[in-house]
């Protein structure tokens, strides 16, 4: 059963990471910059090549051959460094936050989502996109909107493509599990709806997974009496009714995909976290805001961490510092950590977040790593994603200066080897308006 | 979990106490500083006349005394070495709704400008310790965008742990907000009243003025007739909503304005000459890039974001060039937070400006020093380091224009408010449960 799923997974990823119309391009060669590979160090006068879609080739100026066919592009003076990914955003699912006709972020009526798949609603060309990877953000996480405990699943896209579909890198990625303690109804003090307590949300949670291994169990038994009944050639039993919401959690109890465990205080981390060891789920902290007396316990969790947004207020007999200081505190325990906008239309800011974090003890590598190569690892496109290494994906940003300052302008961004145009609404706008 | 216990336990008692604090603190006020003060060794950002390397600043009685390579400082002063750090002025706030709590909007009728900010202003709200740490001294506290026309402003200095009326800015001139566009008529319309339009938000900010055109009209009557010796003059009865508005046509209340569309600054400005008051600026003003002429012409400033956009219809075409093409047409611009966290980070925000449309940095520190006080109206006060001006400094953990630059220490009135090498809350006037 586990290879065929395997080999399926396998050629998904060929054929989404490749890119579908650069067959006849030629190779591009980025040369004179400073290469910020993020694996493997700085290299000062670098060269990049990108053919294929791919990372062709990289390194010194003197040790790399370019192709006789090679489009070369002089970037002396500045930056390159991967495409940044940004760990949660609701990117494609949003267009102006106040209006609902063009909202589709989060299903309220019951807290138990898990079907929910936000690739059925993400709008490939929606403004916000070009607007976002326009700074360099070339891979997103789009997740639901954290209202409910299990709003649905996540998936893992590609800021640039034909369309939707290919720009939906890989689906389902993983699931949150929201206990933040703001998923509770709190309405429901008057319409008396349940769950209106931490309690209740608990028990909630543990029900579903409940149910969830019930019907597991009832499908293998089903599938077991099935075999029998064509050994023996008797009538096949009637198969048990799907429910989709069972279903979308089987992948989770069985371990093959990641729970996003979302808590603030330490006191929902703690109740979310046993829940999770209770039903053996493999999961990544979300959040943590307001857990810093509790580092060490996360840290011997050994688990990584989104963090933030570190503008995250904290909490009134908290110093100003307290959550701009997690992520170094986090770094400095060992914990692997990545940031995450948790925004649609400000998903662009990824990396001043990880730029501030600098200004209260994360080293600035780690805080780049933070948002490139760590989050890769995360979500399991390390092999493709997250540093300037030949083989990966060319998704290849060229910038004037540091990429986590506010400063710094974006000047060329290649997705799939393919330069992006640095246009957007915003810019047609301001070309319209700066000319008249 | 053993040592997370404890914690929670140490944090039940901190909160305890902190309970104890809200109710007992008789927070003091430093001494008015008459201490003498120099800032030594600094990169001082002047925002009016450059930067000066190496440079000093003296401080005496709260003011600026002296600025630059040599200050006439006594040797009894307190030395401050700033090597390796970068001063400027303290940031100020053109557009914040901090320390209002829930109070921000009365919204129960679409005119209330007898509101005060200064009566529901909560001195005790961290939220301006925490903009305090992000460097920010001078706040322009404005009521909601609920009402066309909303309450009186008030402007707070960040001494925070000083006391009430130790925040409140000395000789601040009075600030009232207007607001357009989608807010009052979501707010009204939602309950079926008026205005549900943009036609109806406008109407009634005409019929308020005109109501306090009569109004200021029998004042102005009975006064001539006091005047002219008129023994049986009876004055007219007092009215808080109307006598605002009159101060408004007056010229007394310098007019902010909630608007976002270019359409509706055009309609705000006919508005204003038809009553005949100024605006001093209009606030969000995403739209500005459209019709930057129109503003510099009426010499109206405009506080905006750096980059914030489509978290609504009227914030759709939001660019972040706004505040550059607008300030190159001549436009006062200033950055401001609108919010308790942007407040945090005015610096960073600031910066993007020389990013988005490069500004320099003189012109982007400016968006969140003397421009904005310009716009609340204290720019003779505050908003760059001159002698004379009020001693309100913030020293930089690094080049102050960048995503990773912290306040090391904020100054007010030449006291150090601010200091991030202390321990606790970093505030040396300030001490929770004393």
């Amino acid at each position: 059963m586990k290879k065929p799923l395997v080999a399926a997974a396998l050629l998904m990823w060929t054929l989404l990471f490749s890119p579908a119309t650069s067959a006849q391009q030629p190779p591009i060669a980025l040369t004179g910059g400073k290469l910020l590979t993020v694996s493997h160090g700085v290299i000062d006068n670098g060269v990049i090549v990108m053919e294929n879609g791919k990372i062709g080739a990289l390194g010194a100026a003197a040790s790399v051959k370019l192709p006789s066919n090679a489009k070369v592009i002089d970037v002396t003076g500045m930056t390159v460094y991967p495409g940044l990914i940004d760990s949660e955003t609701s990117l494609g699912l949003t267009e102006i936050s106040a209006e609902d006709s063009t909202n589709d972020r989060i299903e309220l009526s019951d807290e138990i989502m898990p079907h929910m798949h936000v690739y059925e609603a993400f709008h490939a060309e929606s403004e916000l996109i070009p607007v976002t990877r326009l700074n360099g953000i070339t891979n997103a996480i789009v997740a639901p909107d954290s209202a409910d405990t299990l709003p649905g699943q996540d998936s893992f896209v590609q800021l640039a493509g034909p369309s939707a579909a290919e720009m939906m890198l890989v689906r389902d990625i993983a699931m949150p599990l929201n206990f933040t303690g703001d998923q509770r109804r709190n309405e429901s003090r008057e319409k008396r709806k349940f769950p209106e307590t931490r309690m209740g949300m608990a028990a909630q949670l543990r029900q579903a997974f409940l149910d969830a291994q019930d019907y597991e169990q009832r499908a293998a038994e089903y599938d077991k009496k099935k075999a029998d009944a064509i050994r023996d050639k008797k009538p096949e039993p009637a198969a048990p009714k799907r429910d989709l919401k069972l279903e979308a959690l089987l992948p989770y109890l069985q371990g093959k995909k990641t729970i996003v465990l979302a808590a603030e205080s330490p006191s929902d981390l703690e109740t979310a976290v046993r829940l999770a060891r209770e039903f053996n789920l493999k999961f990544v902290l979300n959040h943590i805001s307001h857990s810093r007396p509790v580092l060490d316990y996360v840290a011997r969790l050994k688990v990584p961490v989104i963090v933030g947004p570190i503008y995250e207020t904290p909490k009134e007999y908290e110093r100003f510092d307290a959550v701009y200081s997690l992520p170094a505190e986090l770094n400095q325990r060992g914990v692997k950590i990545a940031f995450a906008s948790f925004d649609a239309h400000n998903s662009r800011n990824l990396p001043y977040q990880a730029g501030f974090a600098t200004g209260f003890g994360l080293p600035p590598d780690e805080a780049l790593k933070a948002i490139t190569l760590n989050a890769a690892e995360i979500w399991g496109v390390a092999g493709q994603l997250g540093s300037l290494d030949v083989g990966k994906t060319a998704n290849v940003v060229v910038a004037n200066g540091d990429p986590l300052d506010v400063k710094t302008d974006v000047q060329r961004v290649f997705i799939s080897g393919q330069e992006i145009p640095m246009t957007s609404r915003q810019t047609r706008l301001r070309d319209q308006y700066s000319t008249k | 979990m053993g040592r997370s216990t404890t914690i929670w336990m140490q944090r039940l008692l901190v909160l305890a106490l902190f309970s104890l604090a809200m109710r007992s603190a008789a927070q003091q006020a430093p001494a008015p500083a008459s201490n003498e003060v120099v800032i030594k060794n600094a990169v001082v950002m002047t925002v009016t006349h450059g930067n000066l390397k190496n440079a000093s600043v003296y401080i005496k009685n709260g003011k600026i005394a002296g600025v630059g390579e040599s200050v006439n400082a006594p040797a009894s002063a307190t030395v401050i070495d700033a090597a390796g750090k970068y001063l400027t002025p303290g940031i100020i706030d053109s557009h914040s709704h901090l320390a209002l709590d829930d109070d921000v909007n009365e919204a129960t009728s679409p005119v209330t400008p007898q509101m005060m900010m200064q009566d529901a202003f909560e001195y005790q709200d961290k939220a301006i310790y925490r903009a305090l740490a992000g460097g920010v001294t001078t706040s322009l506290l404005l009521h909601g965008s609920a009402n066309m026309i909303g309450g009186q402003a008030v402007v707070i200095k960040h001494k925070y742990g000083a006391g009430r009326d130790a925040m409140l800015f000395p000789g601040a001139p009075r600030s009232i907000k207007f607001a357009s566009g989608e807010n009052p008529k979501r707010v009204y319309g939602g309950r079926n009243e008026l205005p549900s339009t943009r036609m109806g938000n406008f109407a009634v900010q005409r019929d308020a003025l005109v109501q306090a055109q009569d109004y200021m009209r029998s004042w102005d009557d009975y006064h001539a007739k006091v005047q002219r010796g008129d023994k049986d003059a009876s004055a007219p009865k007092r009215d808080l909503k109307l006598e605002a508005l009159a101060d408004v046509l007056r010229g007394k209340l310098m007019v902010q304005i909630h608007c976002y569309r270019a359409d509706e600054f055009l309609t705000e400005i006919a508005m204003a000459k038809e009553f005949g008051y100024h605006i001093r600026a209009f606030h969000h003003a995403l739209e500005a890039y459209k019709v930057p002429e129109k503003l510099a012409a009426e010499n109206i400033g405009i506080a905006t974001f750096a980059d914030w956009w489509g978290y609504k219809q009227e914030a759709w075409d939001a660019i972040p060039w706004n505040a550059v093409l607008s300030m190159r047409k001549g436009v006062r611009v200033a950055i401001k937070s609108d919010s308790d966290d942007f407040a945090r980070r005015l610096n960073q925000e600031a910066a993007k400006t020389m990013r988005y449309g490069g500004a320099t940095e003189e012109e982007a520190l400016k968006m969140i020093t003397l421009n904005a006080a310009w716009i609340v109206g204290v720019d003779d006060k505050v908003g760059s380091i001159e002698v004379g001006k009020d001693a309100d400094l913030v020293l930089w953990d690094g080049y102050p224009l960048s995503s990773a630059a912290v306040p090391n220490k904020v100054l007010i009135d030449g006291d150090v408010y601010f200091d991030r090498s202390l321990p606790g809350y970093g505030m040396p006037h300030y001490t929770e449960g004393q």
